[in-house]
């Protein structure tokens, strides 16, 4: 068990979408460094950590692949709420996948917290022949619930180290405001607090 | 390297050409033609006594030779003797030349003969090889007929396998050879025959599958691989097992349904018959493994598996099916999601009406996940024996193929649907039962805490337990995130909203302060935005609430702790062994780590909470008990002094005052909540008695009365506190030091250099301000000082 001096931060990020689009070879992709050959579907939900380093800072990543089948459902949603991210994926060759998306946002609206980061993720990049979804669509699609948007290739490693980063950087930079905000409202007295990002405030 | 390194070594020029030119044996060293050209007198007589030197040598060579010229005939005269035998010597060697030639050739006759007589028995080999086929095929040939007319197919499938085994290009050979025609006609025979015995065997196997009779479908279970029909005879046998199974199955589940509900079974009785069905077919792998082991070798358990698992998963589905139909789970679940979801009419479902479903759906899912381990185990112990000796890419193949068995089978998927149902239903059953034991909240006069926190905790673990029951770390996880958000939200808010109603401040007091207290009373109730209108038996109610609440929040901070530990000895006990445990394990720790957290924020709320009853119960009440500080003169002298001695004027009853009011928490808090109470109320003193200091005036005397009232103080409060208060207090005690003294310039005995182990906290400012508090020392004097 991890002890707090491991790291400066701890983030939970989780990875939501259809089955079939990508996200266990992102996952392994940047935490393994490989594009697994023919591996099965996920079962239910897998479990990765990933201790990175920002600006002099160890942050360490907890990330959650999910597996996207219905069945799944329930297990993948007990996740969404202590989520600091959503990596919310689809595969720019698979038109449904994309047309899934605004019912998974209902699924992140409904169990994530208020907080947290989403990132909307087109992967298989590397497939341009066989797009079905153009950069266009999904940018507006993506600025129009006011999510990141980012293009990836798990096979090629386009952009997967860059998506991870970056939502590294944004989290850093959220908990960073947040401790802000809390210190400037009520200083608590006795033992320091551990770093909190969700601290939902207890007198509202 | 040292030869290559010295080429020029030995390799000088040879010998010869070193010597000395111009010095033949036997030749004089003087040539005539010089001796021609010498006029010189003394040259001349050098040159003759030089010849004259060399004719003496000549001289004396002369003799040596002529000396031996006798021994040198005498050496002629034994040559000349030896001549004839030289005759006879060639004669012989010529004999011998003759029998060696022939000996040569007589052994090459003998060698090319061993040659010929080696490929002949070879040949001979060979052909008895052959007849010895020919004669088991022409055995194998009768032996079939024999066994098939006797119908003794065992016999008659050792004939044929024995033919099998026989190399087929010796086969090829021998119909070619001049028996061909009696060869072609076994051969056609014994085709014939293999035809005919697969067939019928097959066809034998069949009908003994067909009419279960177990004896005949072993035995020609067993023929079936002498055939070369491994595959065949491994899904025909997994038939008839099937076809067992799912009479066995059928009848359990009838049994199943018609059972009385009051048996004491029956809450899991669908559990109980997936149970049935999975260890009839883990019984089956034990019973006829060792058949297959024997009869068709090593490394066919997968197969027989495969087939038999298509069945199981009919099975168990009618089993699951069975059961959401008898149960009503999905119509349960449908309810659940919908009171969920807020949607649709309010129809609620009573959550202990969920218990027993709960409980089996979990009981049906270990079972499942038992029953894939031993799948696992088993197959894979199988593979390992022929891996040994495979290379790596059938060993990997056989990996991919047994996970795709475990995950992809119809029985994973269902267990995983119904799991997918049980979840938000456990999760419904915990919300909902923890918000009963909320509303049922009561306080036993007496106790610490209230009825709910118990309960929330017996609750949160029961569901967790049953998650842990069902074998899934999936389910496990999610649970625990779910019991998170039930604590860390749903029951926090509730003594959040308690903790918010506030601590009344007390009448009794109030009254005790008289109407202007009253009146600021008033304020302070208008500035806390609730006006008391409550009746003092409900004041004296809402009191009691605040305190509880205090002691539930940290029952709570507590529990959450005990239960990270329980729940993590827990799992590792559980998931303790098997492929991809340890993965499990990190998954089940990274969500119990979460609960740190959630413990913390109890923590937290308790600090608020107590921060809460130190501002509006304990500062309002202290506040003028210490400012009474003012009333009494400190400005005194011997007569006042020895009063005070008889009469005390403030600490005692400051004591009293101090004692009444914490006898309520002391009695109504846990005792490290009390603790940490009063450690907030021992700063609230020390930092109002330092004001109130400030505003004062002291004579010598006063000085001292003033360090007996602060030690008196300090001592009550060592008393009720386990904190160390000195340091709360040290400025205040380095405050009565300086109003202690004598004169001014004494100071300077403590201060600085002179200061040993004390560390001053006032400053040179504050040193000077104290000063100036007695009324005695001079300004100028205070001013001098250098500090
Ligand atoms: N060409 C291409 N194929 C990919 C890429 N990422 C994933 N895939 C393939 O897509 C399939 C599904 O991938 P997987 O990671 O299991 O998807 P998941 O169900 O979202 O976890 C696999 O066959 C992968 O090989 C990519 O970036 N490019
Ligand atoms: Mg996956």
């Amino acid at each position: 068990i991890a002890t707090m001096e491991d790291y400066d931060y701890l983030f939970k990020i989780v990875l939501v979408g259809n089955a079939g689009v990508g996200k266990t070879c992102l996952v392994r992709r940047f935490t393994q460094g490989l594009f697994p050959p023919g591996q099965g579907a996920t079962i239910g939900v897998d479990f990765m950590i990933k201790t990175v380093e920002i600006k002099g800072m160890k942050v360490k990543l907890q990330i959650w692949d999910t597996a996207g089948q219905e069945r799944f459902r329930s297990i993948t949603q007990s996740y969404y709420r202590s989520a600091n991210a959503l990596i919310l994926t689809y595969d720019i060759t698979c038109e449904d996948s994309f047309r899934c998306l605004p019912e998974w946002l209902r699924e992140i609206e409904q169990y994530a917290n208020n907080q947290v980061v989403t990132i909307l993720v087109g992967n298989k990049t590397d497939l341009a022949e066989r797009r079905e979804v153009p950069v266009r669509r999904a940018e507006e699609f993506a600025e129009a619930q006011s999510m990141l948007y980012l293009e990836t290739s798990a096979k090629e490693s386009d952009n997967v180290e860059k998506l991870f980063l970056d939502l590294a950087c944004e989290l850093i930079r959220e908990a960073q405001q947040n401790t802000l905000d809390n210190t400037d409202r009520a200083p608590v007295p006795g033992e320091g607090k551990p770093i909190s990002y969700l601290s939902c405030c207890s007198v509202n | 390297m040292e030869e290559a390194g010295s080429p020029a070594h030995g390799r000088g020029g040879p010998a010869g050409l070193s010597g000395t030119p111009g010095d033949p044996a036997g030749l004089s060293a003087v040539r005539t033609e010089t001796i021609e050209t010498l006029t010189e007198l003394e040259d001349l007589e050098r040159v003759y006594a030089q010849l004259c030197a060399e004719e003496a040598d000549v001289q004396r060579q002369l003799e040596t030779l002529a000396g031996q010229q006798s021994n040198i005939e005498t050496k002629m005269l034994v040559l000349q003797r030896m001549g004839p035998n030289l005759q006879l010597i060639e004669g012989d060697a010529e004999q011998l030349s003759g029998m060696i030639n022939f000996t040569c050739s007589l052994a090459e006759n003998v060698s090319s003969k061993v040659r010929q007589l080696d490929l002949t028995k070879q040949r001979l080999y060979q052909a008895i090889q052959r007849a010895d086929d020919i004669l088991d095929l022409k055995f194998c040939t009768d032996g079939v007929q024999t066994a098939m007319r006797n119908q003794d197919y065992e016999q008659a499938a050792a004939h044929i396998h024995r033919y099998l085994s026989l190399d087929q290009s010796v086969i090829e050979l021998s119909r070619q050879g001049g028996e061909s025609t009696a060869v072609d006609a076994s051969l056609a025979l014994l085709q014939e025959a293999e035809l005919n015995l697969k067939a019928l065997v097959t066809k034998r196997l069949e009908e003994a599958v067909a009419t279960s009779d177990l004896p005949q479908v072993e035995r020609f279970f067993k023929i079936l691989p002498l055939l070369g029909l491994h595959e065949q005879g491994l899904a025909q046998f997994s038939q008839y097992l099937c076809s067992q199974l799912a009479c066995k199955a059928e009848q359990n589940l009838l049994v199943a349904s018609g059972s009385d509900v009051s048996e004491r079974r029956a809450p899991v009785v669908y559990a109980d018959t997936l149970t049935l069905l999975l260890e009839g077919i883990a019984r089956i792998v034990e019973t006829h493994q060792p058949i297959v082991e024997t009869y068709y070798g090593p490394g066919h358990l997968y197969c027989l598996l495969t087939h038999l698992q298509r069945e199981c998963d009919a099975q168990a589905q009618k089993v699951v099916d069975k059961f959401i139909q008898q149960r009503d789970y999905r119509n349960k679940f449908q309810v659940v999601q919908g009171s969920i979801m807020r949607v649709g009419p309010a129809e609620k479902i009573e959550p202990r009406e969920l218990d027993p479903v709960l409980c089996e759906v979990t009981l049906m899912n270990s079972r499942a996940e038992l029953y894939l381990r031993f799948l696992r185990r088993r197959i894979a112990a199988d593979f390992e024996v022929i891996d040994a000796a495979a290379p790596e890419s059938l060993v990997s193949e056989h990996q991919q193929s047994l996970e795709r068995l475990l995950k992809d089978c119809q029985l994973s998927r269902t267990m995983q649907e119904l799991i997918g149902f049980y979840i938000p239903m456990e999760e419904y059953y915990m919300r909902e039962t923890v918000n009963k034991a909320v509303a049922m909240d009561t306080a036993e006069v007496g106790q610490l805490s209230s009825s709910m926190v118990d309960d929330v905790f017996y609750i949160v673990k029961k569901c967790i337990s049953r998650a842990l029951a069902s074998g899934s770390s999936d389910c496990v996880c999610a649970m625990i995130n779910h019991a998170i958000s039930v604590l860390e939200t749903d029951f926090r808010e509730v003594l959040v909203c308690k903790l918010r109603a506030g601590y009344p401040a007390s009448a009794l007091h109030d009254l005790q302060r008289g109407v202007s207290s009253a009146v600021s009373l008033m304020q302070s109730s208008l500035q806390h935005g609730k006006i008391q209108t409550l009746g003092i038996e409900s004041q004296e109610q809402a009191k009691s609430t605040y305190l509880v609440t205090l002691n539930n929040v940290e029952m709570c901070s507590e529990n959450i702790s005990t239960l990270k530990k329980n729940l993590e000895s827990d799992c590792a006990r559980l998931f303790s062994q098997g492929v991809g445990s340890e993965h499990a394990q990190a998954k089940i720790d990274s969500c119990l780590s979460d609960l740190v957290n959630t413990s913390s924020k109890f923590k937290d709320l308790l600090q608020e909470g107590l921060q809460d009853l130190n501002n509006t119960a304990i500062k309002p009440q202290v506040k003028p008990w210490i400012t009474n500080f003012l009333s009494v003169s400190h400005n005194i002298e011997e007569g006042e002094f020895s009063e005070y001695e008889a009469n005390d004027p403030w600490v005692q009853q400051l004591v009293v005052q101090l004692e009444q009011l914490m006898s309520e928490f002391k009695a109504s808090l846990s005792p490290l909540i009390y603790d940490t109470l009063t450690s907030l109320m021992t700063s609230l003193i020390a930092m109002e008695m330092e004001k109130t200091v400030f505003k004062c005036t002291f004579s010598r005397l006063g000085g001292l009365q003033f360090d007996k009232e602060l030690r008196s103080l300090v001592a009550y409060l060592s008393s009720v506190t386990s904190w160390t208060i000195r340091d709360k207090f040290a400025r205040l005690t380095q405050m009565a030091t300086i109003l202690n003294l004598e004169r001014v310039s004494e100071i300077l005995d403590y201060w600085g250099p002179n200061s040993g182990p004390l560390t001053w906290r006032l400053t040179p400012a504050e040193v000077r301000q104290v000063l100036a508090l007695r009324v005695d020392f001079r300004n100028e004097d205070i001013k001098r000082l250098r500090l």
